[in-house]
């Protein structure tokens, strides 16, 4: 089992093979290249894992028991007709079981039966809102903050806020076997620098190499490119002492020795192969599975953020059939709840925000539109759907905010993705409205003019 | 006044008067100018400034104004520097004059007038542009200074140099020594062609000790296409050029992008005019006929616009005239005077506007194609309907089937363990029908309980005739289900009669138990495609339909295919075409939409110019879309934007850093000029030139201040640490083409090749220039991403150059430069032999352009006797920082 690695143990580690000078420069060096500001106050966590459930996950089916749905089964809903995307009929009562779980009683559907044995880790929030019930839009708001194209991502504001934890490995790592819908712009960086965009590591290979592009060379040994590093170190610091040690020069001479570290790290961090069988039998040999088992060890060597894209395009996307959430959850429960446990086992829990959730719900009326066939499915949501967090200092076996009686629209507590934005940034230390960007003239930030941190579910 | 003031009984309804006056004349246009971009909507440090009550309230620093008493407060210390630590603006300090308007009216009270707040706040109502708004900066005319006269008249090569100098000395700085020659001929290289010098090159300039030697290599290197494509290159920035469609599900290239991408690299070889330039990307369909053809490629820029994402005014706005016209999409501009209803009368004209395909070839070509296009859709429909047919048919005959299958698959999976073959052979059923039923009963996903006799007779080991009986029980089920699926197929095929919209149209549901285990035996449904993937046991097509097929059909069917294929053997590859826009039949105004929400329309936007840039109320497009007209008011002499705009560029792309350092955003929010004469004057030049390009590189290149070095002068860093004076060159990294191109031009594998389609810049055979690089909008390459290669969604003002390891390990471990390093080390060995010491010179020489130090020769050669080939000394050199950033 890894353990975190505090500072002063990584520290310790980078400097191993490496003269004083090159470790000055690279303590240095972190202020140097990265225009980073650093927390506003300490915050709980300092990562991030994002488990984006593209597609939209149904909140009736798994996280906001209703059970007045069930009543009102093959019934039209008596308080409104659901005006979403496409059409919708009566309502459809939810296929899976819900129970009490934990202490705390949160009930949480089968579909999700073994992450439930963590519930009182969970704060389910239960009055999600986003503004259209578009995938593309909503995608964007999600991993954006916004409606449209063109702003950064939440990674990238987090990585640019917090600054780089492992110089060794990207800060920002997204994994998806493909591409999710709308795609890279999902985890751009936009204006701020380039630096703090999301590096897209295709998960369904397992081989590091493979996964990260010229991590290796495959033609010289490590012996012989550390000789060249040396014949190049030399002619760099001649270079920078005739350039008065311009701290641009100086701060490439530490990434190039960040890049040749990397190397090894990397590797390393990315071969799941290094866990037992047991552990990858418990993760699930499927993308979501290996996703997680990824991406708890890179939490473990300081990444800031993983984002896990279930799949390519928008898998949870049940129009037709609620069953299909069957066989997604198939893989994602085993996935999820062992990377709690592990992450509960070894404390990081306390420091990483896990999020849970897609870019909207789902309508609990089924869906009649001529695109779907069995009418047992659900549209899109924007009004009411669930998002769950974990650890990084929120509170457990609590359920924040309501829907109404069929879990249709938020009525209690509406907590807009703009306010979940502020949230996660407040869990990390920052206020929300001071983590700006200053370009084209104007101050921008995630929240763009929004944004409340939920206090009530903070700890 | 005063006395008259302390007197009446009036006083304070005057006093309120006098305030407001003073408010709105004085106090307000400087918070305007000086403080809301920072301290507005994003407060930065927490202080806002945008109300009397937020001014008390203050920020991070505490209360920035207390009423009545100027000197305690805040921002009377900060403005007029008495402050330890607040000195503002950042920009500079302000004038006494304006500092005492500020103290007169903390004194008076401060009052923040209600009609202020309101013209701030006030959504619609009718929109005012306000003298101090049209008195802003940007938007006053061009007026061309005289060049000053500075003291050290002797540094001054051109007027450039003198108005640069005149702040240097205002502030006592002097510019820094000149740069090597060896520098700067490289820094020349890099800036206007992308690569660097050979050494034979630097040899011959540093031995030309003519006065117009730099004049001679300038006019030698503009003359040169390599130019064209450097700096078309930049404007294909601003442009968001790219090779693909904005798809968001699927890859979709365009095949004919890249002739925009060569109409630009063209354009500034040639040096065509600006204006011209402008003209041609906004509306070259609707210029005189003599004109069109060869400008028809620049509505690329417009050609290739994304179709559901409108950004086209929002970048009309931005690179032309460097203004945000896209945050006025929902609201009147938060900071400029551009009112939501100018956002609508720009978007009415692209409204009006449609992109379009204009063949390159001759038009019987064309027809030719598109005739052959045309029979080779109708004879796949052909095919797909026959063959759906006979699909259905052939199901269910198979259906009828089921009783003899069944004992059969039983033959096989039950105690008797026979083959499939045999027991098709012996029972004469089709091999293949009877694999499929196999291998469906070996599934373990089937939902629903009706295989809950097969399973039942397999568990108990049942014999034949319990079989047959269960064939006869299936059989009957399926008929029965599939009966009642067709019957409710029939119900929605009628609903769906007159293709409406799928996702606002109801149909009969089909029950859900039913139509999974239909789906498994039948496959998709009349209705559209089903996402279930099912095991369709009875469900075949193409050549395993064809299996079953006789007679006539067989034979009609194999014509059919065969015709297809040889009509898809004949149609020849796509005949060349240009993206481009035309006018729609009937141009139409469009409506503002309130709040940038389509449903709810509120007053008419009669398309034309923006009101900011028009003497009254804009005068209405009357022409067709209003492209042309809109593209005349640009490039109007008159207009104060779009000549300084591009000179800023221009002049960013050469150091780096604007006049302007937001070379897209000149209102209220964009960054002031540090050198406003300068940046006039080259307004001027620019249009007196006839708006060409290249005069401008003539005015700032051959310059004293292009030329100097990249050296520190201490006393000049305590007074301007970020060289907004520019006392001395900028060092940068070099951009990602840049980079490559020179990689690629020091091992000598470069391929000159000018334009044509793009090729993957991962492709290893790929030796072509950067720029024609495959650009994507939906998925940017790894490596042009990881070099800050822009965004294609957007314009983009200018390159953010970063510093990380993953470019590092591109240098150190990807093909691209290991291949090129074994190819450099090669040319090096032509060259200088086998000897150590000379091949170590001739790789400094060749790479970086200058004879290497007696310590590089000495740890060159250290290197090489180590045991290492050159290969890894050449690939050390072309990872260098020397290599990499331009001194």
């Amino acid at each position: 089992m890894q353990t975190p690695i505090d500072r002063r143990t990584m520290l310790r580690r980078m400097s191993n093979g490496f003269g004083s000078v090159v470790l000055a420069n690279l303590l240095g060096s972190e202020r140097l290249f990265s225009a980073t500001l650093g927390p506003h106050f300490p915050g709980k966590a300092k990562r991030v894992i994002f488990l984006f459930l593209n597609g939209g996950l149904s909140q009736v089916d798994t996280f906001d028991h209703k059970p007045v749905l069930q009543k009102y089964h093959g019934k039209p809903m008596p308080t409104e007709n659901p005006k979403t995307e496409s059409v919708t009929g009566n309502l459809l009562g939810s296929p899976f079981q819900f129970r009490k779980r934990g202490q705390s009683g949160l009930a949480i559907s089968d579909l999700f039966s073994q992450l439930g044995e963590f519930a009182d880790d969970m704060c389910v929030i239960r009055s999600m809102q986003t503004d259209r019930p578009a995938h593309d839009a909503s995608f964007f708001l999600m991993s954006t903050g916004h409606n449209l194209a063109g702003r950064p991502s939440m990674g990238a504001w987090i990585t640019y806020g917090l600054g780089v934890e492992n110089q060794d490995l990207p800060s920002f790592v997204v994994l998806c076997p493909g591409l999710p819908t709308v795609g890279p712009q999902l985890w751009g960086s936009s204006f701020l620098p380039g630096k703090h965009q999301g590096t897209h590591v295709v998960n369904s290979e397992v081989a590091p190499e493979k996964l990260i592009p010229n991590v290796r060379n495959t033609k010289i040994s490590a012996d012989s490119q550390r000789k060249q590093l040396d014949f190049l170190s030399k002619l760099n610091r001649d270079h920078s002492q005739r350039h008065a040690q311009d701290p641009q020069l100086e701060s490439a001479i530490a990434t190039m020795e960040t890049a040749y570290r990397m190397q090894t790290e990397a590797m390393d961090a990315f071969d799941i192969r290094k866990e037992s069988e047991n552990t990858r039998e418990q993760y699930g040999d499927s993308h979501f599975g290996r996703g997680c088992l990824l991406a708890r060890r890179l939490v473990e060597r300081g990444v800031r953020m993983v984002q896990i894209f279930t799949g390519p395009g928008q898998p949870w996307d049940s129009h037709d059939d609620i069953m299909d959430h069957k066989k997604l959850c198939k893989d994602a429960d085993p996935a999820i709840s062992s990377l709690i446990r592990d992450l509960k086992t070894s404390g990081l829990l306390d420091e990483t925000l896990v999020i849970l959730g897609g870019e909207f719900g789902r309508t609990p009326a089924a869906e009649i539109s001529a695109v779907v066939k069995v009418q047992n499915g659900r549209d899109h949501n924007s009004l009411g759907f669930s998002t769950v967090l974990m650890g990084g200092g929120i509170k457990g076996g609590m359920a924040y905010g309501a829907t109404d009686d069929f879990g249709y629209r938020a009525v209690e507590n509406p907590v807009h993705v703009h306010d979940l934005h502020a949230t996660v940034l407040h869990q990390l230390g920052f206020d929300h409205t001071r983590l700006t960007y200053r370009y084209g003239g104007r101050d921008f930030r995630l929240t763009d003019v929004e944004g409340n941190v939920v206090k009530a579910i903070v700890s | 006044m005063r006395l008259l003031l302390l007197l009446c009984t009036l006083d304070r309804l005057l006093l309120a008067y006098d305030q407001n006056d003073l408010f709105e004349k004085e106090v307000r246009p400087v918070l305007a100018k000086n403080c809301f971009a920072c301290h507005s909507s994003s407060p930065l440090g927490n202080l806002a400034m945008t109300s009397s009550e937020a001014l008390r309230k203050g920020g991070n620093s505490g209360p920035a104004v207390t009423p009545g008493k100027p000197d305690e407060s805040l921002l009377i210390q900060a403005v007029s520097h008495t402050h330890a630590r607040l000195k503002m603006p950042p920009s500079g300090k302000l004038s006494d004059a304006e500092i005492s308007a500020l103290r007169k009216w903390i004194e008076e009270g401060a009052v923040w007038p209600d009609s202020a707040v309101r013209q701030m706040a006030k959504p619609g109502g009718v929109y005012r542009i306000t003298p101090e708004q049209r008195a802003f900066w940007s938007f006053q005319p061009v007026k061309k200074p005289s060049v000053p006269s500075v003291k050290n008249a002797g540094w001054v090569k051109s007027p450039v140099d003198a108005f640069l100098l005149k702040q240097m000395e205002a502030k006592g700085i002097r510019p820094t020594t000149p740069a090597p020659k060896h520098a700067l001929l490289r820094r020349v290289y890099f800036d206007l062609v992308g690569v660097p010098p050979t050494a034979g090159e630097t040899d011959a300039f540093e031995r030309d000790r003519s006065p117009i030697a730099l004049q001679t290599v300038v006019d030698e290197l503009l003359s040169s296409p390599r130019y064209g494509e450097r700096w078309g290159r930049h404007w294909l920035d601003v442009a968001r050029y790219t090779d693909d469609k904005l798809n968001i599900v699927a890859d979709e290239p365009y095949a004919n992008s890249f002739r925009f991408r060569d109409w630009v690299v063209k354009a500034f070889t040639d040096d065509m005019p600006y204006d011209r330039f402008v003209k041609a990307q906004l509306a070259a369909d609707l210029l005189p006929e003599q004109d069109r053809e060869p400008l028809l490629a620049g509505l690329g820029f417009y050609g290739m616009s994304a179709q559901y994402q409108e950004d086209r005014p929002d970048v009309t706005g931005k690179a032309f005239l460097g203004l945000t016209v896209g945050c006025a999409q929902c609201h009147d501009h938060k900071f400029d005077p551009i009112p939501t209803k100018d956002y609508y009368s720009w978007l009415g004209v692209f409204t009006s506007t449609r992109l379009k395909e204009h063949p390159l070839a001759a038009p019987p070509i064309v027809e030719d194609f598109q005739k052959k296009e045309k029979e080779i859709a109708y004879l796949q429909k052909e095919l797909d309907r026959f063959r759906q047919m006979q699909s259905r048919q052939l199901a269910e005959i198979l259906m009828t089937r089921i009783h003899t299958y069944i004992p059969a698959a039983w033959k096989v999976m039950g105690p008797r363990k026979a083959t499939v073959a045999d027991t098709a052979k012996s029972g004469g059923l089709d091999e293949g029908a009877l694999q499929r039923w196999v291998d469906y009963f070996k599934r373990n996903d089937h939902e629903g309980d009706y295989l809950a006799g097969w399973r039942k007779l397999i568990a108990e080991g049942g014999d034949l005739e319990a079989a047959q009986r269960l064939g006869q029980e299936f059989e009957a089920t399926v008929t029965a289900v599939h009966q009642e699926i067709r019957g409710i197929e029939e119900k929605n095929l009628a609903t769906l009669d007159g293709n409406p919209a799928l996702a606002k149209v109801a149909l009969a549901p089909y029950p859900r138990g039913k139509y999974v285990f239909w789906v498994d035996l039948f496959g998709d449904s009349l209705t559209g495609v089903t996402n279930r993937k099912g095991a369709r046991v009875l469900q075949y097509s193409g050549d395993d339909l064809d299996r079953f097929l006789e007679g006539d059909w067989k034979q009609h069917s194999a014509e059919l295919c065969a015709k297809l294929v040889a009509k898809k053997k004949e149609l020849p590859a796509k005949y060349p075409f240009v993206h481009i826009v035309e006018d729609l039949d009937k141009p139409k105004d469009m409506k503002v939409h309130i709040r940038g929400n389509a449903e709810n329309p509120g007053e008419e936007a009669p398309r034309g110019f923006l009101s900011i840039l028009s003497p009254e109320t804009p005068t209405p497009f009357r022409k067709g879309s209003g492209r042309l007209e809109l593209a005349e008011a640009i490039v109007d002499p008159r207009n104060p934007l779009t000549a300084r705009v591009m000179v800023n560029r221009i002049w960013t792309w050469h150091f780096g850093v604007g006049i302007v350092r937001t070379p897209s955003n000149f209102g209220q929010l964009g960054d002031r000029p540090s050198h406003p004469e300068l940046l006039d004057y080259l307004a001027a030049r620019f249009v007196e030139s006839g708006w060409s390009v290249k005069a401008m590189h003539r005015e700032i290149v051959l310059s004293s201040a292009y030329a100097l070095s990249t050296d520190p002068v201490g006393a000049n860093t305590k007074i301007d640490a970020e060289n907004r004076l520019l006392w001395r060159a900028n060092i940068r990294r070099l951009d990602v083409e840049a980079l490559r191109d020179s990689v690629l031009a020091v091992a000598g594998t470069l391929d000159p090749a000018i334009g044509g389609p793009p090729t993957p810049i991962n492709d290893d055979k790929n030796r072509r220039r950067t720029l024609y690089s495959f650009v994507s909008r939906r998925k940017l390459d790894a490596t042009l991403a990881a070099f800050d290669f822009p965004s294609a969604n957007d314009s983009s003002e200018q390159r953010l150059l970063t510093n990380t390891p993953i470019q590092r390990l591109y240098l150190l471990n990807s093909d691209f430069m290991m291949n090129q390093a074994e190819q450099f080390a090669e040319r090096v060995k032509t060259n200088a032999g086998e000897e150590p010491a000379a091949q170590v010179r001739e790789t400094f020489r060749t790479a970086l352009g200058r004879h290497p130090s007696a310590d590089e020769v000495r740890w060159g050669r250290e290197f090489l006797e180590s045991g290492e080939p050159l290969s890894r000394l050449a690939q050390a050199l072309l990872s260098s920082n020397e290599f990499l950033y331009v001194q």
